[in-house]
């Protein structure tokens, strides 16, 4: 089960795992974060990279420079730092939905008995929060969907969805990064780039930011594109 | 752009790669880098680099590469070479002049090859790395008519490095023994499960990439908690079985996050061993400790670290008998 005290242990010999147990919470995740944040800050010159997830987070560390057990137990008192509320930049994300650009509105409409001013509206609603990233470089893990809008996946996925597209795959909602393949219902798209490796960072949203859609026309996409 | 070397043939996947793009797993980057870093780090040492410089790698079929000014070069893997048409050595640094082709055949055992030129090959690095991941648009495959620049080694080039046949790795075996830690998900596998992967033997298949490698064989039975997990962070070499019971194991280019249990994690100093595992190639996995695998790792480091002075002039090799068997052994090379 959960608990606030997590479990850690090894993921290979590079790697240990901190679980606060299977889980998806935001409270849970705003402990993740937090951990995340400390280990980062420590200074541990065998640290790599953290990665964080819904409800755990992966210390990735340098095996040459300490062994397993001088992680964990150096990693062990940061575990137990109380929990700041940890709150992440709010990032306003420009859509189009429908048309070309939401080419499946409609079904997720019909399939909940609803308008497709309603998913607009249901969709824009909410402050969504990055959970973490994974899958593709600045595919953010949103949540925080309105279930009403939940609609099943393509049965055979799209060879090509373009970069920026907005879409809903059960209850989850996301953006795709990059152009790639992918069974999502589309139902908008950000002229905003999620990923651009000439920056830094090179993603548009972090770990723990909260993410708000906001709804535009296509003249103004064009305009920022 | 002038490059100092041209692409004339490419017969395959072929890539800059070099340690890796550490730093940004947490925004969905993927850690990418060598799929060999034995291999590669070896390639490297034979021209007088540091290990991690951006190199070519090679699926299978080497390239045809012309020199348009002179280099230093050497070539890794068990694998057929030419230079200018006359056979030369691989695991041997040689001098190239303006003008010369070198042709790199197919590996014979393994999968992937490098050819390392002295000063490394010259790139932009995006977040901090050459590795070339296609997916995100950081680097591309290479392709016949391509051009790339070398950095500068007039002071550290040297040709007539040779990495003795005893020190190379060896790739050829049909069966091998890949050893892992268990975990870090072992609640979701049942005790039979665990004993199927830890005593039946996995084909590598066909569907295996820089990705990841999936393994066909007996089904890994999970316990009652299921295939899937929460999604979690993932790094290259941990074993995940979906629902159908058959591993995968995650390679360099592996997203950074999944959501299926993961039974193990393959120990860094075994990975090279599974990479370079053909299709068909039959792999058993046995259990050591996170403490035994780091030490397994630092004793590779070691080995490493001796190749690279005994390349470099520093030590000497000497083979010493055991039984029946040998091995080779380093010394420093006294000064004065």
């Amino acid at each position: 089960m959960t608990s606030m005290i997590p479990e850690l242990k090894p993921a290979g010999d590079s790697a240990l795992l901190i679980s606060f147990g299977e889980i998806i919470d935001e409270e849970i995740n705003g402990r993740v974060h937090t951990v995340a944040r400390a280990i980062e800050k420590a200074g541990f010159e065998w640290l790599v990279e953290v990665v964080p997830a819904y409800s755990s987070l992966l210390v990735v560390y340098d095996p040459l420079k300490a062994t397993y057990a001088e992680v964990e137990s150096a990693i062990k008192p940061l575990l137990s730092a109380e929990t700041e509320s940890f709150r992440g930049r709010l990032v306003e994300v420009p859509v189009v939905y429908g048309g070309q650009y939401g080419p499946d509105i409609e079904f997720v409409a019909e399939h909940n008995g609803l308008t497709v001013d309603d998913v607009v509206e249901i969709h824009s609603r909410p402050v969504y929060r990055v959970y973490f990233l994974g899958f593709l470089p600045g595919f953010a893990y949103l949540g925080g969907m309105d279930e009403r809008i939940a609609a099943p996946r393509l049965e055979k996925p799209r060879l090509k969805v373009p970069a920026g597209s907005v879409g809903i795959a059960g209850r989850q909602t996301g953006i795709y990064p990059l152009e790639s393949p992918g069974g999502w219902r589309l139902i908008g798209r950000t002229p905003l780039r999620l990923f651009n490796p000439s920056k830094e960072p090179p993603t548009l949203l972090q770990p723990g930011d909260r993410v708000k859609f906001v709804p535009i026309d296509e003249s103004e996409f064009r305009e920022i594109y | 752009m002038n490059g100092l070397i041209e692409l004339l043939n490419v017969h395959s996947l072929l890539t800059v790669q070099d340690s890796g793009r550490p730093g940004y797993r947490k925004l969905g980057v993927p850690v990418s880098g060598f799929m060999d870093d034995y291999s590669a780090r070896i390639a490297n040492y034979l021209v007088g680099n540091p290990g991690n410089a951006p190199l070519l790698e090679f699926l299978l079929a080497g390239p045809t590469v012309r020199f348009n000014a002179s280099a230093v070069f050497a070539v890794a893997g068990d694998v057929d070479v030419k230079l200018n048409g006359t056979q030369i050595e691989p695991w041997t640094s040689y001098w190239a002049k303006r003008g010369d082709v070198l042709e790199v055949g197919t590996l014979r055992n393994g999968l992937y090859g490098y050819i390392a030129f002295a000063g490394g090959i010259k790139c932009e690095r995006l977040l901090g790395s050459c590795s070339a991941y296609p997916k995100a648009k950081l680097g591309r495959p290479l392709k016949a008519g391509d051009r790339l620049s070398l950095g500068y080694a007039i002071l550290t080039g040297r040709e007539g490095c040779y990495l003795p046949p005893e020190l190379r790795p060896d790739y050829s075996s049909k069966e091998r023994e890949i050893r892992v830690v268990l975990g870090p998900n072992l609640e979701h596998f049942s005790e039979a499960g665990v004993g199927t992967f830890l005593s039946e033997a996995y084909t590598v298949t066909p569907e295996s990439d820089r990705m990841g490698y999936r393994l066909d064989g007996p089904a890994i039975e999970h316990s009652q908690r299921g295939a899937d997990i929460v999604t979690e962070p993932l790094t290259p070499g941990a074993v995940q079985v979906p629902a159908n019971g058959k591993p995968i194991v995650m390679m360099r280019d592996a997203q950074t996050t999944g959501g299926y249990a993961k039974i193990a994690t393959v120990v860094s100093a075994d990975l090279p061993l599974l990479v370079q595992s053909r299709p068909g190639t039959r792999v058993r996995f046995r259990a050591v400790g996170v403490e035994e695998a780091q030490e397994i790792l630092r004793r590779r480091e070691k080995t490493l670290k001796a190749i690279e002075g005994f390349l470099a002039g520093g030590m000497r090799a000497y083979k010493i008998k055991i039984g029946k068997g040998e091995r080779i052994a380093f010394a420093k090379v006294e000064k004065g």
